[in-house]
């Protein structure tokens, strides 16, 4: 599968063979940098000093070269893709050489950090529960009536909710062996084949 | 195998795994750092610079340490939880593979703060809402835009709740007329003749 870069992509990483190729390896670094981190201004204002060009430059090639890493980490693309792609840039051999080491060395790690940028549900925090007996109320007296009170701490994203729910002692034994059922599920055989194919 | 102190279910295989971390320190030692564990769960702050002092001599590593306290807190809590005796406790330990000396110096530990810790077990257990207290006024009508003679007494209760689901305190603020007041009483007396019934 081939990427194809924008005319507008092609003119920022168009800066890279003008820098030289050890400062294609810094800039390479901060690429990733920028994936693991975020914006770092100041970063790109040191290394555009150090190698003696326009700030402006650095940061179009440091974000052009992000932008090819996480397509081509996203689309797990192979080698041979990866350089028929970057060809059309017309770098030199070289140039061509470093650009795929930089995406074979970092594209686990890019995969990784893609992989958590995935919408979440809220998930199991932790689980709080009471057994109560009901023993009389102001319209009844004489009364047994259990019930359970769940406080369900849920996180999404750095952010506890907190849900309460109560049921009496049968329903909770038909939630208990429902979940048990939903459990089992994974243990049929097209569960099985499933899971033997995902592998 | 079923433990009463996990309550009546077969022990966490995490637990049998770090039975022999534990025997690697002496029960003399064993003792100290149960001590420290005990503080951390009655809520007091733990010393972990004194426990990594204890466990020094044992040559246990950062993630050993980090085990024997879970061990430790997992065991004495789940106890109490399960209102199981010392001798049981030192016997099923024994039966775990941790040697008598341990089981016994745990043991002991254990027993000096079982209601302790059984009482602040009781009062971390789940709790809806809570009242924190009620402040009242008697108030007397003299009269209003519809009565010119009202001449009558006014209950304001405040009642300054607790929330349980999300923390913090609300007030409630509620009025009674004479009447409504009585009967507010009469049928909290019963539901208090009740609860001291039980």
């Amino acid at each position: 599968m081939l990427l194809v870069l924008s005319e507008e992509h092609k003119a920022h990483l168009g800066a890279l063979p003008l820098v030289g190729d050890p400062a294609v390896g810094e800039l390479g670094r901060l690429a990733v940098e920028l994936l693991r981190r975020g914006a770092a201004p100041r970063a790109c204002e040191t290394a555009a000093r150090k190698l003696s060009i326009d700030v402006d430059t650095v940061q179009h090639g440091v974000e052009g070269l992000t932008y090819l890493l996480s397509e081509s980490s996203k689309l797990m693309i192979s080698e041979i893709d990866f350089q028929d792609s970057i060809h059309v840039l017309g770098f030199s051999d070289e140039l061509n050489k470093l650009l795929l080491q930089l995406y074979l060395d970092n594209r686990r790690e890019i995969r990784r950090i893609l992989g958590e940028l995935e919408p979440k549900l809220p998930s199991y925090h932790s689980l709080e529960w009471r057994l109560d007996v009901q023993l009389a109320s102001r319209s009844l007296r004489q009364q047994i009536k259990p019930a359970v009170t769940i406080k369900l701490h849920l996180s999404q994203n750095e952010d506890q909710t907190v849900q309460v729910l109560q049921t009496d002692p049968s329903t909770l034994l038909h939630l208990i062996q429902q979940l048990e059922q939903a459990l089992g599920e994974m243990k049929t055989n097209h569960c099985r084949r499933i899971v033997r194919n995902m592998k | 195998q079923r433990f009463r102190f996990c309550g009546d279910l077969d022990c966490p295989d995490w637990v049998l795994a770090e039975i022999s971390t534990l025997a690697k320190i002496s029960s003399v030692k064993l003792k100290l750092i149960c001590g420290q564990v005990l503080r951390d769960l009655l809520g007091e702050a733990m010393e972990y610079e004194k426990i990594l002092k204890l466990t020094s001599d044992a040559k246990l590593d950062s993630g050993d340490v980090k085990a024997t306290i879970a061990v430790l807190g997992f065991v004495l809590c789940s106890a109490a939880k399960h209102g199981v005796d010392s001798e049981s406790l030192a016997s099923e330990l024994q039966q775990l593979g941790l040697p008598k000396e341990h089981a016994g110096g745990l043991c002991r530990c254990y027993e000096e703060k079982q209601s302790c810790l059984q009482d602040r077990l009781r009062a971390r257990s789940l709790r809806l809402s809570r009242l924190g207290s009620v402040c009242w006024r008697v108030d007397h009508t003299l009269s209003s835009s519809e009565l010119w003679e009202v001449n009558e007494p006014l209950v304001h209760l405040t009642f300054n709740v607790r929330d349980g689901e999300h923390g913090g305190t609300a007030a409630v603020p509620v009025v009674l007329s004479a009447d409504k007041f009585r009967v507010l009483l009469a049928e909290l007396r019963q539901a208090q003749a009740l609860m001291n019934s039980l």
